[in-house]
C-alpha cells in the first residue's frame, strides 16, 4: 500500500444473497454472491466438481474506498465475517485468539471456497484495508478489531465463532444450554 | 447524551451493566448484514433480533448500547457475549417506531 493514511469509507455496498453449493462427489463446499432477486438454484459441473444448491441467505458486499487518496480496495473475494471463538490449539485462528490481550476481537474474514482447493482467499491489501477501516471507527479506548484470513483455519468448516449473516435469525430456540444455536458454529 | 440519562428519559429496562458512554447516533435494523453497513460507533441499535450474530456485528461497529423493542428479551449468552464486548443491552416494551419517535423527540437522530 502506499504511504497514505487510509481513512476508509465503505463503497459500492450491494445487496443481494449468499448461495451455498456442495459437490455430491467430493464433498467440497463453495458459495458466492447473487445480486439477483431470487437466488439461482442450478446444478452444473465445474471441472471434477458437481455442484448443488444447500441454501442460502440475504447478504450484502462492499468494497474499501480512501477519502484522502481515492484507492479502492475491492473486496469481492470475501463473502462474510465471522467473530471467532476458536479454542482449536492446532488450528492458527485459534493460537491468534489467544495471543490476544483482553479487548482484542478476532474476525475472519471469509471467502468463497471454505476448501480453498483453488487456492484463493481473501487478499493481503484487503485484509489490512478491513483492519485498518474497523479499527478507524472505533471510539471504546481498549478495544482492537483484529480481522485475519480464513485460509489460517484449520477446518473453516469445522471452525468455531459467530457467522455474521442474515440465517435462521427468527428461529426460535428456548434456552441457549441446550445446544444448537442457530447461526452460531460452537 | 449519556445512556444513562436516555434509560431514565425513555423507560428503558437494563439487562446488563456495563459502562456509561455517550450515545451519538441511532441506528434502526433487524438485520445483521445491515448493521456493519450502516451503523456507527456509539451509536443505539433499536431492534427486533435477539439472535447472537447480532452481538457480534454490533461489535464489529462499536456499537454502545442495543435496545429490543416490544419486550424482546436475549438468551443468557447473547447477554454474556455482549456484557463482555461493553455493549450495554435495554428492552421497551414500545414498537420501533413509537420508541424513534422518543428518541427523535429527545434530539437524538
Amino acid at each position: 500500500m502506499s504511504a497514505c493514511t487510509h481513512q476508509w469509507f465503505m463503497t459500492n455496498i450491494r445487496s443481494g444473497y449468499l448461495v451455498f453449493e456442495g459437490c455430491f462427489e467430493c464433498g467440497a463446499r463453495s458459495s458466492f454472491f447473487s445480486s439477483e432477486a431470487v437466488p439461482p438454484i442450478d446444478e452444473y459441473q465445474e471441472g471434477k466438481h458437481f455442484w448443488i444448491y444447500m441454501g442460502s441467505f440475504q447478504a450484502v458486499k462492499f468494497d474499501l474506498k480512501c477519502s484522502l487518496c481515492g484507492i479502492t480496495v475491492d473486496l469481492d473475494d470475501m463473502n462474510g465475517l465471522m467473530l471467532s471463538t476458536c479454542e482449536d490449539p492446532d488450528c492458527e485462528v485459534g493460537k491468534i485468539v489467544r495471543r490476544q490481550g483482553k479487548g482484542t476481537w478476532v474476525y475472519v474474514a471469509l471467502c468463497a471456497d471454505s476448501t480453498h482447493a483453488r487456492g484463493k482467499c481473501v487478499g493481503g491489501e484487503g485484509i489490512e484495508a478491513l483492519n485498518q477501516y474497523f479499527n478507524q471507527n472505533i471510539k471504546a479506548p481498549d478495544k482492537k478489531i483484529l480481522v485475519v484470513p480464513c485460509r489460517l483455519c484449520d477446518s473453516i468448516d469445522k471452525c468455531r465463532g459467530i457467522v455474521i449473516a442474515d440465517v435462521n435469525l427468527t428461529d426460535m430456540y428456548p434456552d441457549a444450554s441446550q445446544g444448537g444455536r442457530p447461526g452460531a458454529k460452537n | 447524551m449519556k445512556v444513562s440519562e436516555l434509560m431514565k428519559k425513555t423507560g428503558l429496562k437494563a439487562i446488563n451493566q456495563i459502562e456509561d458512554k455517550e450515545i451519538e447516533s441511532v441506528y434502526i435494523s433487524d438485520m445483521v448484514s445491515d448493521i456493519i453497513t450502516g451503523a456507527k460507533a456509539n451509536s443505539i441499535l433499536v431492534t427486533l433480533q435477539t439472535h447472537k450474530s447480532l452481538i457480534a456485528a454490533a461489535n464489529l461497529v462499536d456499537v454502545a448500547m442495543i435496545v429490543f423493542v416490544k419486550g424482546k428479551k436475549p438468551a443468557d449468552d447473547v447477554v454474556e457475549l455482549a456484557t463482555k464486548a461493553g455493549i450495554a443491552l435495554f428492552t421497551s416494551e414500545l414498537d420501533a417506531w413509537a420508541f424513534a419517535k422518543k428518541l427523535a423527540e429527545l434530539g437524538l437522530k
